[in-house]
């Protein structure tokens, strides 16, 4: 026992044994934690280019589905049923992007979310579209729809009954990008409904409520989805259970890290502020400071953007 | 406690516009950050450019401070870099 407690107080506060600094902030453990560092970025990275499901993150189609019904619960809405028609479009409109290179609603040339609804077979009286790029994890990109006005109306509107999700990676503007698509939708359904020219659908684009402005033309046979080599799709259906999810542990690694290096910061600058220790080192607050922005900036980087 | 606040005190009013310089930069980097969210390649721009400004503010802390020594460099140099890796996992995997 006290082998333990004073091999902890060599490790964290400073004594006559670790010559008054804590021997976790002695520049060889630091080293030694740079190397830990530069041989995970080496590891992950080697991981990610062969293609493991999910390496950029931690986001998949079923979980976005739970969340974003949950949140319909609890504003005392109907659950959504998963489509694969909207799932189809989804996916069609990540490619498309990725294809194009665009980031928005509208594609550059003038393909609208409504296309790729009915292009995969999909006839709908209202349907409308969020779109979420590099976020960490399900639950916040469904937290950040939820903060927006347009697209939390989008999740909580009574008049949609089927939902479709895309969580698909690709290089948009020579970056790794992981995009995810929700798709919204109410299938056309009285025979009134079905005559497109008298009764156009209507098209809810995030707080945006108005008519489709085209015709829409017979429902296409859903379109087969071609796989590429840097592009995964996940669907509900086909998300992995229980699989092996990287972003979180790597997510976990950096969050354990820095709460060691601020444990040790902390004890390292009481005790020595206590013994009134004089010796020539790095400045703690100075490192407490830069660890705190860092962390905060960290919890900035998992929301990831919305449009 | 009490010797870990009147160290803290004496140590931001003996060096008020160094860490008043280093939180400015924080608040910059944050507000940076949260503009460019979602831009991968920026926001590892920005952790860089972060990071090297606390190596930097290190060097000039302790040369001002009379204590500049190689150990105190590669002590900043060794957390930047560190964490600069890590979060580089998570920006760009």
């Amino acid at each position: 026992m006290n082998k333990v407690l004073g091999f902890f107080r060599h490790l964290f506060i400073p004594t006559e044994t670790n010559n008054y600094r804590a021997k976790s902030l002695h520049t060889d453990f630091l080293a030694i934690y740079l190397i830990i560092a530069f041989f995970m970025s080496v590891v992950f990275k080697k991981v990610g280019l062969s293609n493991v499901l999910g390496f950029a993150t931690d986001i998949s189609a079923t979980k976005l589905f739970q969340l974003t019904n949950q949140q319909r619960e609890k504003d005392g809405l109907s659950d959504l049923k998963y489509n694969d028609k909207l799932a189809c479009a989804a996916y069609q409109k990540a490619q498309d992007m990725f294809n194009k290179n665009y980031w928005a609603h509208f594609a550059p040339d003038g393909k609208t979310p409504w296309d790729f609804i009915l292009n995969c077979g999909y006839n709908y009286e209202y349907a409308g579209e969020n779109l979420a790029k590099n976020f960490l994890f399900s639950d916040g990109v469904v937290g950040a729809w939820m903060n927006s006005p347009s697209h939390r109306d989008n999740i909580l509107k009574s008049n949609y009954t089927d939902v479709g999700f895309a969580v698909v990676n690709g290089v948009l503007n020579g970056e790794q990008t992981t995009l995810v698509v929700q798709m919204f939708g109410k299938p056309l359904t009285s025979p009134i409904a079905q005559q497109p020219k008298s009764s156009p659908p209507a098209l809810v684009f995030n707080q945006e409520v108005k008519a489709a402005e085209q015709t829409p033309q017979s429902a296409n046979l859903p379109v087969p989805i071609n796989k590429t080599t840097n592009q995964q799709l996940v669907t509900a259906n086909s998300a992995p259970k229980n699989a092996f999810s990287l972003p979180a542990i790597t997510f976990d690694v950096n969050f354990i890290f820095f709460s060691f290096l601020l444990l040790a910061l902390v004890l390292d600058f009481y005790f020595a502020a206590r013994f009134h220790i004089v010796r020539i080192s790095g400045k703690n607050l100075a490192h407490f400071i830069f660890i705190f922005f860092i962390i905060a900036g960290l919890l900035i980087i998992a929301r990831g953007a919305i449009i | 406690m009490e010797h870990l606040i009147v160290h803290l005190k004496k140590e931001l009013k003996r060096h008020f516009f160094d860490y008043s310089l280093l939180i400015t930069a924080g608040i910059f980097f944050l507000v940076a950050i949260n503009a460019f969210r979602g831009e991968r390649f920026l926001e590892f721009t920005i952790l860089l450019a972060f990071a090297s400004f606390y190596i930097i503010w290190g060097v000039y802390h302790h040369l001002i401070d009379n204590s500049l020594h190689l150990r105190n460099v590669l002590e900043y140099i060794l957390i930047g870099f560190t964490i600069l890796f890590l979060l580089k996992i998570i920006i760009i995997p």
